[in-house]
């Protein structure tokens, strides 16, 4: 097994719903480096949250062989070498945000014993200033606005320093301009640590601004329909993002969806 | 916008108490037989505040041992119930049954069962606070944040570590709500327990009084139950905003 890159390996996913067989993945075969930003793209109903669960490990696969740097996802769970950022920020409202933030400290602490431990954990307070949370550390969650509720979940994956980094669309439900702000802190934090970012999201323009490649997903069953290059030189820069050569990425991964799904009302 | 909210909530109830103290006084002073006097009530309080905080103590004693004994166990059900489906299926049928009980009524059987002491009282007053305390603790412990569960579970939190990080303080808040309803319950239990068989405690004084045909003693144990209750529950009140800062 390759200890250096991530294997997805004819990933298949069977669930039952009402009686019914639904295929949520089928084929799913990818090879992602160390140090990438992968996005997972597509409408809903096209797998893309599903992989990233198994991927996890918080999901089981029906069939095939999942390969996290020569671990499979028990195994980098268990070291604490995953790190998981929800939809919503899901702090803990009892906990400072500094507190939040180290919460990869206080759990599982076996993980840094056992053989085969790669993560490194990063300073919080180094963290939450990168983040612009610094002023902010001691304030519980509820003072926080939603946006910084955002950061600070991504401040707690970083700092729990997994050599992953899996994230299930963290920007969905904050409003545009908010996640325009956000996302660029997640860029410059990003293009500082270079840890392997998988990516989820539905929106083309945050898959292009983020990635170093974009797998497009389309439904029905849900599998892997395209890649898509973004060679956009780093940092990306406000430059880079109003650039021609990002326009065209734009248009390429959309044509590239419409390629393999028509669309639906 | 401070003072109207301030007369609002100082002004407005003083107001209503002070028409329920002018209606009380009508009443007393034309139909001698339905309310005391106030002067008399508070003046029977005074003149033996011993009396009264003797069998306040006896009374107090039952129900916040029974409060205490019952949402122990409601809260340990509670626990319990979160990771066994089948304790929890086995649970909730004898707690509604145990909840439309008239459990004071049980009071007799317990007495002819242990005997003339504060034993059936404290029962009845953990009977009481059970039901409210393991209904919330329940509800509480098994609501949980999904998306922070699967924080949890994505770095191999354990089960123990995942109630006590997630779980456990994400209750409080309902387990608070259960202490106001249990602490009442069991103040109610312990009171109307003591109706039958003792002679101490609050409950007691009211049967006497009515045995006398002392209406004074009578509004003024009803006073002093519904006064300690209040402060009972003020007193979770400040322990939850004590604890519960989020």
């Amino acid at each position: 097994m390759s200890t250096d890159r991530i294997l997805l390996q004819d990933l298949s996913k069977v669930f039952t719903r009402d009686g019914r067989q639904v295929q949520a993945l089928t084929g799913v075969n990818a090879a992602f480096q160390r140090g990438e930003f992968i996005t997972l793209f597509g409408p809903s109903g096209c797998g893309k949250t599903s992989l990233l669960r198994i991927i996890a490990g918080l999901e089981a696969q029906s069939s095939g062989e999942v390969s996290l740097f020569g671990q499979s996802p028990a195994t980098a769970s268990q070291l604490k070498n995953i790190a998981w950022v929800p939809q919503s920020p899901a702090l803990l409202p009892w906990l400072s945000l500094r507190n939040n933030v180290l919460l990869s400290e206080r759990l599982n602490r076996r993980a840094d014993r056992r053989p085969g431990s790669h993560r490194q954990p990063e300073d919080a307070d180094a963290v939450l200033r990168d983040l612009g949370l610094a002023d902010f550390a001691g304030a519980r969650p509820a003072q926080l606005s939603g946006g910084m509720r955002q950061r600070a979940a991504m401040a707690r994956a970083f700092v729990q320093g997994a050599e992953l980094m899996l994230m299930d669309e963290p920007f969905s439900a904050l409003d545009e301009l908010t996640r325009d702000a956000v996302r660029m802190r997640l860029l410059q934090v990003w293009e500082k640590h270079r840890k392997t970012v998988i990516f989820v999201t539905h929106s083309a323009a945050e898959a292009v601004m983020l990635s170093d490649r974009v797998l497009v997903m389309t439904p029905r069953p849900g599998r892997v329909h395209r890649e898509v290059q973004i060679d956009l030189p780093r940092p990306r820069t406000q430059e880079v993002l109003e650039s021609p050569a990002f326009d065209a990425k734009l248009r390429e991964v959309r044509q590239v969806l419409r390629s393999g799904w028509e669309g639906e009302e | 916008m401070k003072r109207p909210g301030l007369v609002l909530q100082w002004l407005a109830p003083l107001a209503v108490f002070a028409l329920l103290y002018l209606g009380w006084q009508a009443i007393a002073f034309n139909y001698r037989s339905i309310l005391p006097p106030f002067g008399d009530v508070t003046g029977d309080f005074l003149s033996r505040p011993g009396f009264y905080g003797t069998n306040l103590l006896a009374t107090l004693h039952a129900a916040l041992t029974g409060f205490a004994i019952g949402s122990a166990v409601a809260i340990l059900l509670a626990v319990l119930a979160v990771y066994f489906a089948s304790l929890r299926a086995a649970i909730l049928p004898v707690a509604l049954l145990l909840n439309v009980t008239p459990i004071v009524a049980i009071s007799p059987a317990l007495i002819v069962a242990f005997g003339f002491n504060a034993v059936p009282h404290i029962i009845v007053a953990a009977l009481a606070a059970f039901f409210p305390m393991l209904i919330n603790a329940m509800s509480g412990l098994r609501q949980v944040d999904r998306e922070a569960l699967d924080v949890f579970h994505a770095m191999s939190a354990s089960p123990v570590e995942v109630f006590l990080h997630l779980r456990l303080p994400g209750a409080l808040p309902q387990v608070f709500a259960g202490a106001k309803l249990g602490i009442t319950a069991a103040m109610v239990g312990a009171i109307v327990s003591e109706f039958t068989g003792t002679s101490r405690g609050i409950g007691a004084a009211i049967v006497m009084a009515t045995t006398y045909l002392n209406l004074s003693q009578m509004w003024v144990a009803i006073f002093v139950s519904a006064l300690t209750t209040l402060a009972l529950v003020g007193l979770v009140v400040l322990l939850e905003k004590l604890i519960v800062r989020w």
